[in-house]
């Protein structure tokens, strides 16, 4: 089986196709071009559509070559029809739609979130992983139970990439400012307090933002390195609570933020002392890709018939602890 | 001593006091975390678990007895509590006692504090009564929102780990909390519960 995925949820506009054979995915290409806004500022919507209205047709067509396919090879066609931004959801929709009318391919509306599970499952080989989903628009602990998703915990504000983001727009980076962050906060070891607002399984951002915004200006080497510090061990108390009350024995962490080498390093020590084994998506595939779009559309078309044309919506607000999972 | 648990807070050891058996909570050096960050969590919470689980005694709530408090090593020393934690429990039983549930937190709340980490492993059934765990979190607040928190966390645990039978459970802890609080303390934190759930990440549909 051939699957076609289209990404277009937020920055990045991808196409990616993927084979299954029985239980195993192979992604023949995957190809991106990332919407860049100007430094210190964030993604416009209108601005990141018109980027990937430009780029659809040059990636869609170098996706195809790579993977040596025809479009009339393909079996179906998936996009992700949410969470994201509106504008730029619905470029990647009418990729989708027109390619299946005009070609007759099935088509499956995808959730974006839920395709950064999958492909990290299929990438790292997880089996039944607590899930950390770190990235620009989700901070959420999940597990499966009874064909759902269900969250252990998640941002009661913003998420952890927004912190990030927002920090280093406000200190004028260019976003996504993560790796930025990083790299400063990488050069002292002068911690600064700053709030730490761990509720149970959950965490609250807003507070930290502020605080770290303000502290920038005595020094932003010392604030990249205290936000990164107090955010990061956040995540990974309330990651160590729901790893603690679910008993899981695998930790899988997936979406964007998962490319911080700092977070990795604090994640894995709370596996070791937990005792489980800890599964990060590969680099490559942490941020948006099409691939994760791709490869949940394979799974959906083992129970599931495909969409009709009119019902191929895209949802901006779209949780994924709704999705009712068949496969 | 004998490592029974090691939580997320801190390792949990049985051992002995006064010939009692006895529960020695260590919270130990976190080496992820920054060690000053790391240093100013442990005591933080050492104190505060100490101090609030003894005061919610005055109410009537039933918690461990504290023996000892080593705020240098951030350790405690308490009572050790035989019986079955809620989260253990059968479905049918786990139904009930969220009402039991429900009213303690009704009463720790009408009495300003918020326990701030109420999942069903917190609470533990000994000899048919209800013992409240882990105060690590907790803190001493009268304001409607933080008690908001609380309710929407339990919340959470149930429509998560007790997904079956999240909906009778949920209905038998509001129960419980409502005859404690009243009704018009009721409806302005269920309505904050509400308000909480919908500043989440897409929770409300554009």
């Amino acid at each position: 089986m051939l699957c076609l995925g289209i990404e277009s949820t937020a920055h990045t506009f991808s196409c990616a196709v993927l084979e299954k054979k029985g239980k195993h995915g192979k992604i023949c290409s995957d190809i991106r071009k990332i919407y860049r806004p100007p430094e210190g500022e964030g993604i416009h919507p209108r601005e990141a559509s018109r980027h990937h209205i430009e780029s659809s047709a040059g990636v869609l067509s170098e996706c195809l070559q790579k993977a040596k396919v025809r479009i009339n090879d393909l079996d179906l066609i998936a996009y992700a029809a949410g969470p994201g931004l509106g504008p730029c959801l619905r470029v990647g929709a009418v990729v989708a739609r027109s390619l299946s009318t005009y070609y007759q391919i099935p088509i499956y509306p995808v959730n974006h979130a839920i395709g950064h599970i999958e492909l990290g499952k299929l990438l790292t080989g997880a089996k039944n992983p607590l899930v950390l989903l770190v990235s620009g628009g989700h901070t959420m602990l999940l597990a499966f139970m009874m064909n759902k998703w269900r969250v252990f915990g998640e941002t009661l504000d913003i998420t952890l990439g927004q912190l990030l983001d927002q920090f280093g727009r406000s200190a004028g980076f260019a976003s996504p400012c993560g790796k930025q962050i990083e790299t400063l906060a990488s050069k002292t070891t002068n911690y600064f307090p700053l709030p730490y607002s761990v509720k149970g399984n959950d965490v609250s951002f807003s507070g930290l933002l502020s605080a770290a915004k303000s502290l920038a200006p005595q020094g932003l080497e010392d604030a990249c390195y205290s936000l990164q510090e107090t955010a990061f061990a956040m995540i990974a108390e309330a990651t160590e609570r729901a790893l603690s009350f679910t008993k899981k024995k695998e930790l899988l962490v997936v979406g964007g933020v998962a490319a911080n080498k700092r977070l990795s390093e604090m994640l894995k020590s709370v596996c070791k002392r937990q005792n489980c084994k800890f599964f990060v998506t590969p680099l490559k595939f942490s941020g948006d890709c099409g691939s994760q779009i791709a490869w949940t559309g394979l799974l959906e078309s083992q129970t599931k018939k495909s969409s009709e044309i009119e019902n191929t919506f895209v949802k901006q607000s779209w949780r994924l602890d709704t999705v009712q999972v068949n496969y | 001593m004998k490592l029974l648990k090691k939580g997320a807070e801190g390792d949990i050891f049985l051992t002995s006091w006064n010939k009692q058996k006895a529960i020695l909570k260590a919270r130990k050096k976190k080496s992820y975390r920054n060690p000053s960050l790391d240093q100013r969590i442990r005591k933080q919470r050492t104190i505060r678990e100490s101090e609030i689980i003894s005061d919610v005694k005055l109410f009537g709530i039933s918690t461990p007895l504290i023996y000892y408090v080593d705020t240098k090593n951030c350790t405690i020393l308490m009572q050790h509590i035989a019986g079955t934690l809620v989260s253990d429990l059968s479905e049918l039983k786990l139904i009930t006692s969220c009402r039991e549930i429900g009213r303690i937190v009704g009463v720790m709340h009408k009495n300003g504090i918020m326990h701030g980490d109420l999942t069903t492993s917190n609470f533990i059934v000994s000899n048919g009564k209800m013992f409240v765990l882990d105060f690590g979190l907790a803190n001493k607040t009268k304001k409607p929102e933080d008690h908001a928190v609380d309710l929407r966390l339990f919340k959470e645990i149930l429509t998560s780990a007790h997904v079956k039978i999240m909906n009778k459970s949920w209905s038998n802890f509001l129960k419980g909390y409502k005859t404690v609080v009243g009704s018009a303390r009721f409806s302005k934190i269920t309505n904050l519960v509400t308000v909480i759930e919908s500043r989440g990440r897409y929770a409300n549909v554009v």
